[in-house]
């Protein structure tokens, strides 16, 4: 047959003594690798000193609004504000001939306390400088984020496209240990295996009391989902978890309540209700719940909340089923059941959003300009109306877009709200906690 | 910055082992990858030509640097072919390439990718695996595995996830692009075999 019989008498062979080293050697190596790798603790939320005193003493309500962004030609997008411990507030967004072209780049702009006024525009990012920084092809740049830690170093992250469209994107990472003077080299999170694509930032930051940074992100390559990324304070990717999944949900804003409980309202991507998602944790963001759909409805938009003192949420949001021609001011309980409208902070003069005349438009955009381009750039109004730019406006007429909410609460207790005022320019409302009451009443 | 090493090592291997031989000889051959490592230096519009390759690849995990050392020195004639450890190694990393990929992208509610950032239960699955492997002397992927896990404790990469370490995409579409030519090359040989064979008659 050409084939042994099997022997009867088992025969107990040894491995030789290099065989041994070997399996010694690779013990010991996994063996090391296990004790040197025993997994994160996941740290409570670090909440906000509420600084109810300022607030407290200031009878008076506030409300203003102004640009923070200066530029007259570049069409503006995706903004993001923190406060700084003086007092001050920076803000970053992108800009560029148009979103996702190559010129298109990061600016900051830093609102002066005494003045009141936004000053300069810098560039704080741009194509060329990630691809040096990050020793990768750059064909865009998009949303960036801003946020000051605990420790008071102050983040920046922001998507880069090194191929494809938006689903192909990574996100970049910046810090300045001066409030923004200067700034590290940028350099590219570990986020995703496949080719590291795939995860935008848009919505805050949120600090963890160990100093760890909980970055909200999202997906949308295979599937439209969010997630929750996990940094550790020095800024690595030590973390994540998914906040929701499926194909329709986007730019989860994170919002803690306290020490373990937080919520994430989601912008709705999908077909089918064309609502508001939320979804809540119970655990520091470590898990979450189902996604479900709220009372306001949501356009596929960006939305931004806050937490009140009183627990509960005030929202920014298009609370429309289609268009961005409006963008409301809500306030909801921590139980987001009962919504109330507490202003519009921009809205188009039709009330369906159906586009205007041309002429009406610049009359219009005039008066909004002067409403809140500031002092300081006043004199630029007859610059801005000749150069208006036309890119919102088709045969059929022009449109209004106030979109893309991002929200703060500062530590002396006034809420600072950016957004995209028809891509045009970076729109800052601040307001008080009177204010807030007058509204509630 | 050992990722930008790594991308000039990847360039070069990686076109030495697409380029056609050429009938060179072997020190020839080891000029050309040396060339090929140089020309990964070259730079376009302020970056390299490896630049250029990792921005659209990635870095590569330790195991396909593994395995393109492999197949470098086996074109090279340094190692000899070791089809059948090759052939546990593509059903492997296969394998491995469709557990991670379209769960951790959004096609599942589960995020294997998840299990790299505290990565103990994977330690001891693989340490089992390649103690397993060794004992069945495919010292390829034994290889592979145990330089991946040396590469993440030393902590070689960028990344902080276990995963990184162990698979990547162009490692998962050639072991799915191997072993999709291989069961061509098998039912071929099968069916030649059928066709040559005189047919059964009956008694």
């Amino acid at each position: 047959m050409g084939q042994e019989m099997p022997s009867l008498k088992m025969r107990i062979k040894f491995p030789s003594i290099p065989a041994l080293g070997a399996y010694l050697a690779l013990t010991s190596l996994f063996a090391a690798a296990w004790f040197l790798n025993p997994g994160h603790t996941h740290s409570s939320f670090a909440l906000m000193n509420p600084v109810k005193a300022v607030a407290d003493q200031v009878a008076k309500p506030i409300y203003t609004s102004r640009f923070a962004s200066s530029g007259l030609v570049d069409f503006v997008h995706s903004s993001a504000v923190t406060a700084l411990p003086d007092g001050s507030l920076m803000t970053v967004w992108f800009a560029g001939s148009r979103e996702g072209a190559a010129d298109v780049q990061v600016r900051s702009a830093r609102f002066d306390v005494k003045t009141g006024e936004w000053g300069s525009e810098q560039v704080l990012a741009t194509r060329d400088s990630t691809q040096q920084g990050t020793q990768r092809y750059i064909r865009k740049l998009g949303n960036p984020v801003i946020a000051l830690a605990p420790d008071n170093r102050l983040w920046l992250f922001y998507v880069s496209v090194s191929m494809g469209g938006w689903a192909g994107s990574a996100v970049n990472v910046m810090v300045s240990d001066d409030f923004g003077g200067s700034w590290s080299a940028p350099r590219q999170l570990i986020t995703s295996p496949f080719l590291n694509i795939s995860t935008l930032v848009r919505s805050a930051p949120v600090f963890h009391a160990d100093g760890s940074i909980g970055l909200p992100v999202y997906h949308e390559f295979l599937g439209k989902f969010a997630e929750y990324l996990y940094l550790s304070a020095d800024g690595k990717v030590i973390d994540k978890y998914r906040i929701s999944h499926g194909m329709n949900s986007l730019q989860p804003t994170v919002v803690p309540l306290d020490g373990q409980r937080g919520i994430a309202l989601l912008r709705y991507a999908g077909n089918t209700h064309h609502r508001v998602l939320a979804t809540r944790t119970e655990d520091a963001g470590q898990t979450w719940s189902e996604p479900y759909p709220l009372n306001p409805s949501n356009p596929n938009s960006s939305l931004a909340a806050v937490a009140t003192p009183e627990h509960g949420l005030l929202v920014a949001l298009n609370d429309l089923q289609e268009g961005r021609f409006k963008l409301s001011l809500y306030g909801t309980d921590a139980k987001m059941v009962d919504w109330r409208s507490l202003s519009d902070l921009d809205k188009s003069p039709d009330p369906e959003g159906d586009p205007i005349s041309p002429q009406v438009y610049k009359e219009i955009m005039g008066h909004e300009f002067r409403g809140s381009s500031g002092a300081l750039r006043q004199p630029l109004e007859a610059q801005f109306l000749n150069n208006l730019d036309t890119r919102v406006c088709t045969v059929r007429g022009c449109e209004f877009e106030y979109e893309y909410p991002y929200f703060i609460r500062s530590p002396d207790g006034m809420y600072h709200l950016v957004y995209s005022w028809n891509n045009t320019f970076i729109k800052h409302v601040t307001f008080n906690e009177a204010w807030l009451s007058e509204r509630l009443k | 910055m050992i990722s930008l090493w790594q991308a000039h090592v990847s360039f070069a291997m990686i076109t030495f082992l697409l380029l056609p031989a050429f009938g060179l000889n072997r020190a020839l051959r080891i000029a050309v990858l040396f060339a090929l490592l140089a020309v990964s230096f070259i730079p376009v519009d302020g970056l390299s030509l490896a630049t250029y390759l990792r921005s659209h690849i990635d870095d590569l995990a330790i195991t396909s640097m593994v395995l393109m050392a492999w197949g470098c020195l086996r074109r090279l004639g340094v190692l000899p072919p070791a089809q059948q450890s090759k052939t546990w190694v593509l059903i492997l990393f296969a394998v491995l390439a469709l557990v991670l990929y379209p769960a951790t992208m959004g096609l599942s509610d589960l995020d294997p990718y998840r299990f790299g950032f505290n990565p103990r239960p994977m330690l001891i699955f693989f340490a089992l695996l390649t103690l397993g492997l060794f004992y069945l002397r495919n010292l390829l992927a034994v290889v592979m595995l145990a330089s991946a896990t040396l590469a993440f404790v030393a902590g070689i990469k960028p990344s902080q996830n276990y995963w990184d370490y162990l698979i990547d995409p162009l490692l998962g579409l050639y072991c799915f692009a191997s072993l999709l030519m291989l069961v061509m090359h098998w039912m071929y040989g099968l069916l030649i075999k059928r066709h040559r064979s005189p047919p059964n008659r009956p008694a």
